[in-house]
């Protein structure tokens, strides 16, 4: 079989990141493979150890260094990737109409797809190129089970959660808890460097498929809120400040 | 790869390295999985289960390993110094099958058995015997401050098997744990490194078969003379790290502590000294990556690799020492991470040879340099 992990690349959750004139500045920020993707390319890696014959391909659309995000999966143990070179960013149903061609033509049986990405914390791309292929979808999965020519998942809902049988081919896209990703070894990380990177240009992408690569959602202004501390120092002994604090949490913050 | 491994000692390493320093064991777990990414076979080559980086590329990771903990850097640098590459370069094809791919998966730890009560930098002094019987030796004596002693499962040990041939009168042994009269005395209480378990070893009588020799009888002063140099580098890009750790720390308490209504890395006081830990912290890491380049080209790099520990090992005194001056009182205080630190970086000074030795052999070497 063969399965494809959609990727992207954003910026460093852990690392501290600059807001200027109340958009995010990015200069100098470290970039990473998004975290929910990760979990997308364990699982991948997971069917294959658990005896499927699979061949697990990288997808992603992004400026240039999304190839450094794309190594790390490579690291990971994915066999070989494509990468959609594109400088601009794309809102989430344009890259489904990009790549949903691209996992046609690579004959996918199971496509992987983070849950929500983290730079716009968006969670339309999944559904999207689900949408886009024509394929069964499973959002928020926790847990999946490789059956023949069907999977069963477990996803969760905003009651709890439901169980699912999809026929293959499906889009699963990914929630906390589907497993715990691995760290790269250092022979893996070698390795990937020799493994096959085929960077596409974007506009030949997409009129080779015949498909617009222009977004749909028109970006009017991005605010960032911020909100001063009210810096709130409680005067007197411990017994009478711990008092105090207490009547403020309950009282006006209402949080006890 | 260094910022997989940036990541991975972030993640999984320094959140434990305050409790280690508190209550110190011999970090099992996470060796185990560091086994598991590569780090503890990164020289020895792909075909025994290694990575096959060179000495830049190990260098570089070690300092990873050693800004999240010292100790796990510690270990670290031993298990994947002397007993792999004197296995690798001095070993039978028997040896090399039966103990590189352990050590390279972190499933053996290695020790190096050299110094004794009595000696550290005088190795020909060592009294560690070995009495030629028949089949093997019986080895006899007390080696001391062997890090990893009772935990390791295999031993490079370094014995006389001439006593009265000074030098060249060593040859050096594997013996595996649970060997019969292989004996060890309790942790050593340490500054700083506590996980890093370090026990005297004695050999009580211990035979050692033929085949557990490693090279030749009398070879074992000079191999541990010539394999000095990769450990000093790699002790220089511990304390590369170690620095960077504490660094780090006061660069970020400067910004978010404030007095007299401004955060400190406003005054020059704390801003001078930010610069000149930082400046002296970029020279040891050039020193140490120098000397590692050098090496992995085929020069002789006895004065590069004693420049680097020399001058990293001090800079990490400095730093960590300064680190704790920018925190104030909260320097001093357990809660904070620098006053370990500061106690972590005090042994580079120490181990693979003092800083006096190291001036020793660079003086040496000025003269040496010029045929004089």
């Amino acid at each position: 079989m063969k399965i494809v992990t959609i990727l992207k690349q954003v910026p460093d959750a852990e690392a501290r990141v600059r807001s200027k004139d109340g958009t995010l500045d990015l200069s100098g920020a470290t970039f990473v493979i998004d975290g929910m993707d990760e979990y997308g390319v364990e699982e991948a890696l997971r069917i294959r150890e658990g005896g499927a014959d699979a061949e697990i391909v990288a997808l992603a659309f992004g400026p240039k260094r999304t190839a450094e995000a794309i190594r790390t999966a490579l690291a990971m143990g994915v066999d070989r990737a494509v990468h959609v070179l594109g400088d601009e960013p794309l809102d989430a149903l344009a890259t489904a109409r990009v790549l949903a061609p691209l996992v046609r033509d690579e004959g996918a049986d199971l496509v992987f797809v983070g849950g929500k990405q983290a730079d716009w914390d968006s969670a339309a791309l999944g559904p999207a190129l689900a949408e886009a292929l024509g394929w069964p979808h499973s959002d928020w999965t926790t847990s999946l089970t490789l059956g023949d020519g069907a999977l069963e998942v477990i996803h969760d809902v905003d009651d709890g959660s439901e169980t699912l049988t999809l026929p293959l081919p499906a889009v699963v896209t990914t929630q906390q808890g589907l497993n715990e990703p691995r760290y790269p070894t250092l022979p893996n990380i070698m390795k990937a460097k020799r493994k096959t990177l085929d960077t596409r240009a974007l506009d030949e992408v997409a009129a080779a498929a015949g498909v617009s690569a222009t977004s749909t959602t028109e970006l009017r202004s991005a605010v960032i809120e911020s909100r001063a501390r009210r810096n709130v120092m409680i005067e007197g002994d411990a017994a009478s400040a711990a008092a105090e604090l207490v009547r403020r949490l309950r009282d006006e913050a209402k949080v006890l | 790869m260094q910022l997989a491994v940036r990541d991975f000692a972030r993640n999984e390493i320094a959140p434990i390295a305050a409790t280690l320093d508190r209550e110190p064991r011999f970090p099992w777990e996470t060796l185990r999985r560091m086994g598991d990414l590569g780090l503890l076979g990164l020289m020895s080559p792909e075909e025994y289960g290694g990575a096959g980086i060179d000495t830049l590329g190990y260098v570089v990771l070690l300092e990873e390993i050693a800004a999240a903990d010292a100790s796990h850097s510690t270990i670290m640098s031993v298990t994947n110094g002397l007993p792999q590459q004197l296995i690798l370069r001095y070993g039978t094809p028997e040896q090399r099958t039966r103990c590189l791919p352990k050590l390279a998966s972190g499933e053996w730890i290695g020790a190096f058995c050299l110094t004794e009560p009595h000696c550290g930098s005088d190795a020909a002094a060592i009294t560690t015997r070995a009495d030629r019987v028949e089949g093997g030796y019986l080895l006899r004596g007390t080696k001391a401050w062997i890090t990893g002693g009772g935990e390791a499962q295999l031993y490079l040990v370094m014995a006389k098997t001439e006593p009265d041939a000074g030098a060249r009168g060593v040859s050096c042994f594997l013996v595996e744990k649970g060997a019969e009269g292989l004996h060890f005395g309790p942790p050593e209480g340490k500054l700083g490194q506590h996980a890093a378990i370090a026990t005297s070893v004695t050999f009580d009588d211990l035979f050692v078969p033929e085949e557990a020799r490693l090279g030749d009888e009398g070879q074992g002063f000079v191999m541990s003379m010539t394999s000095l140099d990769g450990g000093r580098i790699g002790i220089a890009a511990q304390a590369v790290g170690i620095a960077r750790a504490a660094l780090d720390a006061a660069i970020a308490y400067a910004d978010d502590r404030e007095a007299f209504g401004q955060p400190i890395r406003e005054f020059q006081g704390v801003s001078f000294k930010l610069a000149d830990m930082a400046t002296r912290l970029d020279a040891a890491r050039l020193l140490t990556w120098r000397a590692a380049w050098l090496k992995d080209r085929g020069y002789r790099v006895t004065k590069e690799a004693s420049m680097a520990k020399l001058f990293a090992s001090e800079a990490a005194s400095f730093v960590t020492d300064g680190a704790v001056q920018v925190f104030g009182g909260y320097g001093y205080s357990t809660d904070f991470p620098v006053e370990r630190l500061f106690r972590d970086a005090r042994v580079t000074e120490l181990y693979e040879g003092t800083s006096e030795i190291q001036r020793v052999v660079i003086g040496r070497q000025l003269y040496r340099e010029q045929g004089r």
